[in-house]
This record gives structure tokens, C-alpha cells and sequence, in this order.
């Protein structure tokens, strides 16, 4: 009898959590494809809000949380406002401090992470740019170490490098071979699941068209 | 039995059934509404959602939001948004519209609340507005790499050439403390031939952060009537690596090894000024030009998630000979020879004890040696210090922080001198005790009050004091806030009469601090207005040096002033630049003064203009820095005025370049006063009068017209992107 009791409440269990986790899937299904619509500051915002209310019910999902974060840095670099800036990029901080703690095996949180610096940085370069480009290197090599075939990571090296490079007056073409490789083995790397983040193709498509202009 | 049971699990089961089909229904609810804050104003970009749902949604430009949900029965509704009190309302859902108007009320946070702000220049906190911060301090033409140089274009010091020490709002040089990681730095300069200028004896780049508090501090610090200077160290270096500097005055070695949870950084210096002095003329002879060798640890490690510990010690070997005119044998050059030995250790521990509580203790010992000949005169001084403190706060509720804690200053001087035949062997030895404790109120995120006391005793003096310390802000509007100050401030008279005798008591100072800061934009104004009132200085009474009974508590004296800031990041594109200006009227009576009078140190006017453009085509940061002191005072015996003579204002022009090569490789070069402004530090006369009755003098000039430096700084990680870009003088 207590077996059947437990067995009725095991089937029972699994099937509020399926049913569960396919409205996680429906909403997170519904929400990814907003990025393309989303281009002020309020949009990103809305956007990264509707992630943080997945994330709120999903506490062991690290996905939403992601974006959630990704949208306020990305907020970071649309804004204007220095404090402002500093205010959206306090909330991503805390939110990539959750993943770090959440997914910490996860190469593309410390892609965010890298990005996230970078955000840092830009808001005073002049002061802050020694502290926080060490940073965003650091997380780099971290999310690398993480993955090595992560296309993002790359990206995120690859931009830095060019950076780096122009600042110096070297040439930042001499980086161009490895954009051009990044983009023609884009699509080898698969995403876990269409969930996963997978943005970053356009990017390198930017870079090798600007590496061919000249 | 059994069919009873599973008669049970049947109906569970379909109540569950049921209950899921209820869930999945298609009732619709509406909510709607408007969130704003307290005054009205429309909130944007709220979340708007139900507890435990997806659904929800975001407030628009006008702070309006709506959304449709399929749940039904009572739910929690939440409205946050970034920097206030998130909203909570129980709603049922029964299928028709709910309106709901949120009013949001600011979150009390801290770091967005006011601050006190009188008396205190703040730099290295990543994101408040800050007046200052490291890299300035690095950048500033004129500095040289001193910490001391660079607070000196700060409104409320004066330059005094011929001593290179802090002067602050009418205070002398021994007035002023520096602590590192919060240990007093009983020795915080180097040692110098009379009238010629010292610099502090630490390196600028070991710190990340500054607090130079020219009035009006914490009742944490004590013994200082005239401003502290906090310094706090790096935490963590990030990675491996190897700094070298090659200047032409000297190079330095620093590696540094780092493990998951501390590291420790191993640092030698060589400097020997022999080669730059014989490329750039100077006033005075040198017989040993200035050398040192100086060795330093310093270690991190973190003791918990939120403790570390932190441990530097030095060891400094320095010497020199230098020609000085000895007015006391008819003005003939004799040469003044100094060897300096000086160990130092600092540590620190800061951590959290349990949920709540913060402790942060500090320690630091200091020894020191001076070897002087000057002609016919040895002198040996001796200072041995051993400092310790524990602070402990606790957060009764965000809004009321109780600090308290209890500090030991044991020191210990002695002084050999032989002046021809004479001999004087003197020494004394002083332990200061002090408690202390305060507490910071918050009545609103708009107005903060810290009011405390702090009481002192001091074993050799058997003198015991208390001196209250009062501050308070207010917010004006987001950009401007008022503050003002009051407090008592001791300190122990000067070591050098200490030495003969215990029958004085400690120094008093009263400030009076009224300030106004505004800052938007990358733009900050500051203007103060200050009040010193100097009580129970030491006099002499004309007795012999060596008796008790010479001394006496009897001096006094005031000091008031204005001090204006203004500092512009954002009007010049790649431009910034400050304006500080100090206006100080002062007099005391006091040491050998015959009555009041406008002591020498002090300058009524003084300026300082700092330029730094960032040009990134070609990679380099060039400053330009312009300071100019009104005439200071200074006493000819052969005069019956006191202080009656004027000396030359103070004036330099400096120029510094920094160059980025390469992202490892910097390159710095600087030259100090470029236009050769003719500066004269006042005179310095024999002690007693040549057969005619006149007393033969001395002008008392800068050790060189100019000063230039230049240097390359190297620094080698496995990653090989790091660099010194912080260490740009």
C-alpha cells in the first residue's frame, strides 16, 4: 500500500515538474526571440525584467539569469548617464555573482562575466581601464580554460587583442586570420539546447567585413 | 482497512487531478496601473509581476503597465525596481481587471545616502564622485612621486619648500599624522639636512586608495590637532609578474607571487643621486650625494570570504654629506653628514565576526635612527614605536552604525648629542592609551550625523583628555550637500621637548569646519570655511633648553580660512583639470614667539592649477601644474619686529609627460619649476651676534633651481598585458 502511495506520488511529482518545465521551456521560448526587437535602453530593460521573473520561479535554472544580466550590460553600453550606467551594471553584477555560484563549470558565465568588465571599463576608461581590462582578460582565460572551443570566448579575445593592438599603434589586422577562422567554424560549435546562448556570429561577421574593407 | 485507504488515495488523487485542471484554466485576469515614487514621479522599467509565475511585465515611459494572467485565486503581486523598497499586494484573481497604483519609496542604501564631507578629500571608491583618486596622484605634474608632493595641490596646504612636510589651515608640520591601513606612521618621511626639502618614504603605487582629512575627523584618530592622512594598500595583486623601474636617480625590483588565497610581493631598491646631480646644477656642495638601499615584503592573505590580512615591512639604509654654512662659526662651509636606518612593519586584519559585527585591528612598529655630524656637533636620535588598535562596529539597523574601540601607542626617543664638550644624554618614554567610540545616524538618506568622543592618556605626561567630535550632513538636491564639523583635537607636545621634561600637557586644537560640495557631470565644487582655535600650545619661557621649569602650556593661537576647489573632467574632451585655492589668516604665540604673531609656515594666498590631457594618437598623458604661495614671514634678530620680514612668494611651473610604448613599457619624464622661478625660503641667522652687534645670516635657497626626473617602467606577467599604467608619476 505505501508503495503505491509513494509510486502514485513520484508519477505525480514528475508530472507537475514536466509540465513545469515545459511552460519553462514555452516562456523561455517566447522570451529569447525579443532580442531582435529590442533596440533603447527601456527595451533591453523589459526584456531583462521578463528574464528575472523566469529566474525568480527557476531558482536552479542559471539560463534566465544570464540574460537577465546580459540585458542590463547591454543597457550599460546604450546608456549615456555615467551613473546610470554604474546603476544597470550593479544590476547585472549581482545577478553574475549568482551564476558564478550557480553554473561555476559554465564557460559562457564567464564570457558574461568578461563583458560584463568590459561594461566597467568603458564608463572611465582613463581611470578605470588598467583594473578592469586585467579583469576581463582574467575571465577570458577562465571561460577558455572552462572551454576552449567556446566561439564567444574567442570573439571576446579576439575584440580585446584588435583593442589592444589599435591603442598600441600595432596592427590589429594581424588578428584578422583568426576572426576569419572563428566565422568559418562558427557553426561547429553546437549550443546545449536552443535555450543556450548563441549569439556572437554577427560579430565576428562584422570583423572580418571591416578586416577585408581595406 | 486497505480498502478503505485506498478509497483515500483515490479522492487525493482526483482533488490533485482537479486541482491542476483549475490551474490550467482560461479565466483571464487584467492588472493594470501606474508605479511611481514618493513625489509623484513616474518610475520606468519597474517589474511588475506575480510571485511564483512568469507572468508579469514592464512599466513604460510613463510608468504605466499592463498585463493579462490565466491564474486564478490569491496571489502575491511585486512591483520592484533598482534602488527602492520593492511593493507587495495580495491580489485575487477571479477573471476581471485589477488596477493598481504602486508608490514606490527610495531604498536607504548607504552608498547613495550623504556622506560627511567637511574636511575630507576622498579618493580611490570606484564609483562615487570622487575629488581625487589614485591615478591623479600619479599624474600630477610637480608630485614627483610623492604622496606628500601631490596632497600639496589640494586647497588647505601650503607649500613650504624648505620642508617638503603637509601644512594644513594654519597648522605646522608636526600637526599632521599618516596612518597605513589604520596604524599610525610614527616616521612617515625621510630624513633631511636642515632646510632642505624630504619626501614621504613610501612608494605612491603601493596604495590604492586615499583619505586626507584636513579637519574635523573621526574620533577614531587622535593625536593630531591639524589634518591625518589615511593610506590604505592594495588588496590582492591580480596575477604573477615582475615591475622594474629604472629612473635616473635609482632602480627597483618588485616581483610578486600569487596563490589562490594571498601573495606576497618582495621589493629591493637601489637610488643613488650621484649621476643626476652631476648633470643638473645645484645650490648646495655635495660631498656624499644623497644613496639608499631599502628592502620590502609585503604579504595578502585572505583568512576567510571576507577576511584578510595584510603584513608590509621595510628595512632603509640611507645617507649622505652635505656643505652647510655654519652661522654659528662665522659662516663657514662644514659639512653636515646624516646616516639613516629605518625598519617598519604594518599589518592589518579586517573580517567580519558573525553576521553582523565588523572588527578591523592594526598594528604597526617603527624604528628609526638618526647618525648626525655637523662640524663640531654628533647627535644621535633614537625613535621606537609600537602601535596598536582594535575597532569593532556593529549595524544596529542600516541606519545606526556603533563603532568603538581602543588604541596603544607606546614610543620610546632618545637623543645623544655632544656639542664640543658637552654632553647631553636625554630619553623618555611615553605609552598613550585611547577609547573611543561613535555613532553614525542616518534621520533619512538626506541627513547623517556622526557624533562621538574619544578619551586619551598619556603615561608620561599623567595628563588625561577627552575630546568630543560632532559632524553632520544634509543633502540639499541630488547634487549638492552641506556639512558641518566640530571637534576637540590633543596631541602630545614635540618629542624634542619631551626629552626635558614631563610637567607639560597635551596641545588643543577646536576645529570649526563649514563646507558646501556639489557634484554632476564630472564636475565638483568645494568651498569650506574653517575655524581653528589653538589653546595650551607650548611657550618658552627663555630658560635654558635643558630645564623643566623653560617650559610651560601658556601659548595660544587661531587659524581661519576659506578653501575652494573646483574640478572639471568633462567640459574639455580628453581634458582634466582642478583649481584649488586656500585663503588662511593665522597667528600664534607660541615656542620662543615674544608674542602673537603669523608663524613662518604659514602662506595667506595660495594657488594651484593642475592641467592633464589624455592625447590617445599619440599615447600620452601630458600634465601641467602652476602653484603659487604668497609671501611667507620669517624672523631677523637683527630687526625688533618679530616676524617682520617677508620672504619671496612661492612660485613653479611643472611639466610631465607619460607615454604608453608599449602596453608593459611606460615612459615618464618631468621637470619641476621649468620656468626657473627664483624661490628663497627666508634666511637662517647665527644664534648669537658678530663683535659689531649684527647677527651674519644666510639665505636659505631650494637644493636646485629645477628638478627633472625621467624613467621607464617595465612590468613582466606570463600574460604579458599588464602594466604600470597606475604608476605613472
Amino acid at each position: 500500500m505505501k508503495k503505491i502511495v509513494l509510486s502514485i506520488a513520484v508519477v505525480l511529482f514528475s508530472l507537475v515538474s514536466m509540465a513545469q518545465k515545459a511552460e519553462f521551456y514555452k516562456a523561455m521560448g517566447e522570451t529569447l526571440p525579443q532580442y531582435g526587437n529590442c533596440k533603447s535602453v527601456s527595451d533591453f530593460q523589459a526584456l531583462g525584467n521578463k528574464f528575472e521573473q523566469i529566474a525568480n520561479v527557476e531558482k536552479s535554472e542559471w539560463l534566465p539569469l544570464y540574460y537577465h544580466a546580459q540585458c542590463y550590460v547591454i543597457m550599460s553600453f546604450k546608456e549615456q548617464d555615467a551613473t546610470k550606467k554604474d546603476s544597470y551594471l550593479d544590476v547585472a553584477e549581482k545577478s553574475i555573482k549568482k551564476l558564478i555560484e550557480m553554473a561555476p563549470t559554465e564557460a559562457e558565465v564567464f564570457v558574461l562575466q568578461a563583458f560584463f568588465y568590459t561594461g566597467r571599463l568603458v564608463v572611465n576608461p582613463m581611470e578605470r581601464g588598467q583594473q578592469y581590462s586585467g579583469l576581463s582578460g582574467q575571465a577570458i582565460e577562465k571561460a577558455l580554460a572552462l572551454d576552449a572551443s567556446n566561439p564567444r570566448a574567442k570573439l571576446m579575445k579576439i575584440q580585446m587583442d584588435m583593442g589592444t593592438a589599435q591603442f598600441f599603434g600595432t596592427d590589429p589586422k594581424s588578428f584578422c586570420p583568426q576572426a576569419k577562422d572563428l566565422l568559418a567554424k562558427w557553426d561547429e560549435f553546437k549550443p546545449k539546447s536552443p535555450l543556450h546562448p548563441n549569439w556572437g556570429k554577427d560579430q565576428v561577421a562584422g570583423i572580418v567585413a571591416n578586416c577585408e574593407k581595406q | 482497512m486497505k480498502q478503505q485507504k485506498l478509497k483515500a488515495v483515490k479522492k487525493t488523487f482526483t482533488t490533485i487531478i482537479a486541482f491542476l485542471i483549475c490551474l490550467g484554466g482560461f479565466a483571464q485576469t487584467i492588472i493594470l496601473g501606474k508605479v511611481s515614487e514618493e513625489k509623484g514621479e513616474p518610475l520606468p522599467g519597474a517589474s511588475i509581476y506575480l510571485k511564483g509565475t512568469y507572468d508579469g511585465t514592464t512599466s513604460n515611459e510613463n510608468g504605466a503597465f499592463k498585463f493579462k494572467t490565466s491564474k486564478t485565486g490569491h496571489l502575491v503581486l511585486l512591483v520592484e525596481f533598482m534602488g527602492y523598497v520593492p511593493l507587495t499586494r495580495n491580489v485575487e484573481l477571479k477573471g476581471d481587471t485589477i488596477k493598481v497604483n504602486a508608490i514606490l519609496k527610495e531604498a536607504f542604501n548607504q552608498l547613495n545616502a550623504v556622506t560627511i564631507t567637511a574636511g575630507t578629500f576622498e579618493a580611490g571608491d570606484k564609483k562615487r564622485a570622487v575629488t581625487i583618486s589614485p591615478l591623479d596622484m600619479m599624474t600630477t605634474a610637480g608630485a614627483a612621486g610623492d604622496v606628500y608632493g601631490a596632497l600639496q595641490s589640494l586647497p588647505g596646504t601650503t607649500t613650504n619648500g624648505e620642508s617638503g612636510r603637509l601644512f594644513v589651515k594654519g597648522g605646522d608640520s608636526e600637526e599632521s599624522q599618516t596612518y597605513i591601513d589604520g596604524a599610525l606612521v610614527p616616521v612617515p618621511y625621510n630624513s633631511s639636512a636642515p632646510n632642505m626639502s624630504t619626501r614621504g618614504r613610501f612608494n605612491p603605487f603601493m596604495f590604492k586608495g586615499t583619505m586626507f582629512s584636513t579637519g574635523g575627523y573621526s574620533a577614531e584618530y587622535g593625536q593630531a590637532l591639524s589634518s591625518v592622512l589615511l593610506l590604505n594598500t592594495n588588496d590582492m595583486p591580480e596575477e604573477d609578474q615582475l615591475d622594474l623601474s629604472f629612473l635616473m636617480v635609482g632602480v627597483e625590483v618588485a616581483g610578486t607571487k600569487k596563490w589562490s588565497s594571498g601573495a606576497i610581493t618582495g621589493t629591493l631598491g637601489y637610488n643613488n643621486l650621484k649621476p643626476y646631480m652631476s648633470l643638473a646644477p645645484q645650490n648646495y656642495h655635495w660631498i656624499d650625494e644623497p644613496e639608499s638601499i631599502s628592502g620590502a615584503i609585503s604579504f595578502r592573505q585572505m583568512t576567510s570570504k571576507t577576511g584578510m590580512l595584510k603584513v608590509y615591512s621595510s628595512i632603509d639604509n640611507g645617507s649622505f654629506t652635505v656643505s652647510q654654512k655654519n652661522m654659528d662659526a662665522g659662516g663657514q662651509l662644514a659639512d653636515y653628514k646624516l646616516g639613516n636606518d629605518n625598519t617598519f612593519v604594518n599589518a592589518s586584519w579586517n573580517d567580519k565576526l558573525g553576521e553582523n559585527w565588523a572588527i578591523s585591528s592594526a598594528t604597526s612598529f617603527t624604528s628609526n635612527k638618526d647618525n648626525i655630524y655637523f662640524d663640531q656637533t654628533h647627535v644621535i636620535k633614537k625613535v621606537q614605536g609600537t602601535y596598536l588598535k582594535t575597532n569593532l562596529s556593529y549595524p544596529f539597523s542600516e541606519k545606526f552604525i556603533l563603532k568603538f574601540g581602543g588604541e596603544l601607542f607606546s614610543k620610546n626617543y632618545t637623543q645623544n648629542a655632544r656639542i664640543d664638550s658637552e654632553v647631553h644624554d636625554n630619553s623618555f618614554t611615553n605609552n598613550n592609551f585611547a577609547g573611543f567610540t561613535e555613532a553614525q545616524v542616518y534621520a533619512s538618506s538626506k541627513f547623517v550625523t556622526r557624533i562621538g568622543g574619544r578619551i586619551e592618556y598619556s603615561d608620561y605626561l599623567n595628563s588625561f583628555r577627552f575630546a568630543p567630535r560632532w559632524s553632520t550632513a544634509y543633502k540639499i538636491s541630488d547634487k549638492s550637500q552641506l556639512s558641518l564639523a566640530y571637534g576637540w583635537f590633543f596631541q602630545n607636545p614635540v618629542d624634542d621637548y619631551l626629552l626635558y621634561t614631563d610637567k607639560i600637557k597635551p596641545e588643543r586644537a577646536d576645529h570649526y569646519t563649514f563646507s558646501f560640495q556639489s557634484s554632476a557631470n564630472d564636475r565638483t565644487l568645494k568651498a569650506e570655511l574653517y575655524y581653528k582655535n589653538y589653546r595650551d600650545l607650548v611657550k618658552l619661557n627663555g630658560g635654558a633648553f635643558y630645564l623643566p621649569t623653560s617650559y610651560n602650556n601658556t601659548g595660544s593661537g587661531y587659524a581661519r580660512g576659506l578653501d575652494l576647489f573646483w574640478r572639471d573632467k568633462k567640459s574639455i574632451k580628453g581634458g582634466d583639470y582642478w583649481i584649488s585655492y586656500s585663503f588662511v589668516d593665522t597667528e600664534r604665540d607660541y615656542r620662543n614667539f615674544p608674542h602673537k604673531a603669523v608663524p613662518s609656515f604659514a602662506s595667506k594666498h595660495n594657488l594651484a592649477v593642475v592641467y592633464k590631457h589624455w592625447f590617445p594618437g599619440i599615447r600620452s598623458y601630458p600634465g601641467i601644474n602652476f602653484k603659487y604661495s604668497s609671501p611667507r614671514v620669517y624672523n631677523d634678530p637683527n630687526s625688533s619686529v618679530f616676524n617682520g620680514e617677508k620672504m619671496l612668494a612661492y612660485k613653479s611651473l611643472d611639466v610631465s609627460w607619460s607615454f604608453l610604448y608599449r602596453p608593459n613599457i611606460i615612459c615618464y619624464a618631468a621637470v619641476n619649476n621649468v620656468a626657473g622661478f627664483k624661490n628663497e625660503f627666508g634666511r637662517t641667522y647665527s644664534s648669537t651676534p658678530d663683535v659689531s652687534g649684527n647677527y651674519p645670516s644666510a639665505a636659505i635657497e631650494p637644493s636646485s633651481t629645477r628638478f627633472f626626473v625621467v624613467g621607464v617602467f617595465i612590468t613582466l606577467t606570463r600574460k604579458g598585458s599588464a602594466n604600470q599604467l597606475d604608476k605613472i608619476e
